[in-house]
């Protein structure tokens, strides 16, 4: 599986498009929300009670990226008819998915750590570092679930006649209440408005909501790369 | 007596069952006190929305059928259960605002109820379009019963996502028929009639549906077979 990974990592080093189109894609989100929101925004600067609903644009940014990226996580298995020759080896194929669940968390992860700086420095007024450490825990969770759901539903939509319009329409509707969880946890995050209670119940969802979506591939990914 | 030949009496017997429940709700029913006669369309609303339930539980019992036998026959059932289901959800979905605008005086709110209605139709639709974009038989039959199962796992979390989601923000709109609607037992006679004959009008379109997927099946053997 390490040798998976390492390949994957070593292509993406070669020709970073995975990683370079994500981040120009967030940049243009950010530029295109602030035109979109700008009397909004205006209104969050000065008003504390509203500031999180950054968190509601931090997310439109990172998902629609991330299924920018998602969308190529097959794609040149497929197209170069790697994957027939992963089937051929010797090893268990839940092994294929996990190795390309890590690559995945690996590049989205680069992504944000480059991107979230700039969001803040672009929407985020002040003092939320207080808080730094929930928003990385939320981030984190995100993640997890986003790639969880989208690596297998990209092995899906690699396969149908429609692809990269395939996946947007399969992933939202099935990650819409983690992205709930994650908008409410980062709106307490921007908002400086953390009580632990509620912080609690939302991490526990996200915890709950990547669990159940780490066990479902284990069942069902045999089924989607059997030939 | 062979099934198609019941499914056919039964699609006639529909008619006057129709006519019945419409003579039920809207003159042996009372009119409802404080929502007048616009409550009326949830004699209609209501069923439709749980047998569109019905289909989409059917999904999911069938893709795992599907999955564990490989057999056809519960592909097609989950297939056709999914486009009834979807027929059924965009009616809710139609029929709510209707009863909004008057109950509530607002066409949509972002609801518990309505934002999983709608996320539901979203899930199905997706599962809908996937299996229409997959050419190869086997590939089809095996993604769209994997995606029924996530739909069908993630309809519980959406629910209760939004109810947290609701709970912390102040309510908007009040609801007097939210909670315990008291049913007059005219109402109940109506409504639970009302249930009887959509619940008779999902069977029949199903076993039509899975008869046209079977014939679909039978015309791809024939075509290859020549």
């Amino acid at each position: 599986m390490y040798s998976l990974i390492e390949k994957d990592i070593i292509s993406q080093l070669r020709t970073k498009e995975m990683i370079s189109a994500m981040f120009i894609f967030i940049l243009l989100v950010f530029v295109i929300l602030n035109f979109g929101f700008f009397d909004v925004l205006q209104v969050i600067k000065a008003d504390k009670k509203v500031a999180g609903s950054i968190g509601g644009l931090l997310w439109v940014a990172l998902t629609f990226a991330a299924v920018l990226g998602l969308n190529r996580t097959f794609v040149s298995e497929k197209d170069e008819g790697v994957m027939d020759g992963l089937l051929l080896a010797p090893f268990d194929r839940s092994l294929i998915y996990w190795s390309k669940f890590f690559s995945n968390i690996i590049f989205l992860g680069v992504v944000q750590i480059i991107s979230l700086p700039i969001f803040v420095l672009f929407f985020v007024s002040e003092g939320f570092l207080a808080e730094l450490g929930l928003l990385i825990l939320t981030i984190v969770l995100g993640d997890l679930g986003i790639v969880a759901v989208g690596t297998l539903l990209s092995a899906i939509s690699v396969n149908t006649k429609a692809r990269d319009l395939m996946l947007p329409i399969l992933f939202f509707p099935v990650i819409i209440p983690l992205l709930i969880g994650v908008v409410k946890l980062s709106g307490f995050v921007f908002a400086l408005n953390a009580d632990p209670q509620k912080v609690s119940l939302w991490l526990q969802f996200l915890i709950l909501y990547d669990i159940i979506f780490l066990i479902v591939p284990f069942l069902v990914f045999d089924f989607i790369v059997e030939d | 007596m062979n099934s198609s030949r019941i499914n056919n009496i039964l699609a006639i017997i529909l008619i006057p069952l129709f006519l019945i429940a419409i003579y039920l709700v809207f003159y042996y029913a009372p009119v409802e006190q404080i929502l007048g006669f616009s409550q009326k369309i949830f004699y209609f609303h209501v069923p439709l929305a749980w047998n569109g339930l019905l289909g989409f539980t059917i999904v999911f019992v069938a893709s795992i059928a599907y999955l564990r036998t490989q057999k056809k026959i519960y592909d097609i059932v989950a297939h056709s259960a999914a486009e009834i289901g979807i027929i059924f959800t965009t009616l809710v979905l139609i029929t709510g605002p209707i009863w909004a605008k008057p109950a509530w005086g607002t066409w949509w709110t972002w609801d518990v109820r309505l934002t999983t209605t709608l996320v539901l139709w979203l899930l199905y639709v997706g599962y809908f379009m996937l299996a229409n974009s997959v050419e190869e038989e086997g590939k089809r039959g095996r993604f769209s019963a994997v995606y029924g199962v996530i739909a069908f796992i993630d309809v519980p979390l959406v629910f209760f996502s939004i109810r947290w989601w609701n709970s912390i923000h102040p309510v908007i709109f009040n609801t007097p028929s939210s909670g315990g609607m008291q049913l007059d037992p005219q109402m109940k006679v109506a409504f639970f009639f009302s249930l009887f004959v959509f619940t008779v009008l999902f069977a029949v379109l199903m076993t039509l549906r899975i008869k046209l997927g079977k014939a679909e099946e039978d015309l791809i053997q024939l075509k290859e077979g020549s």
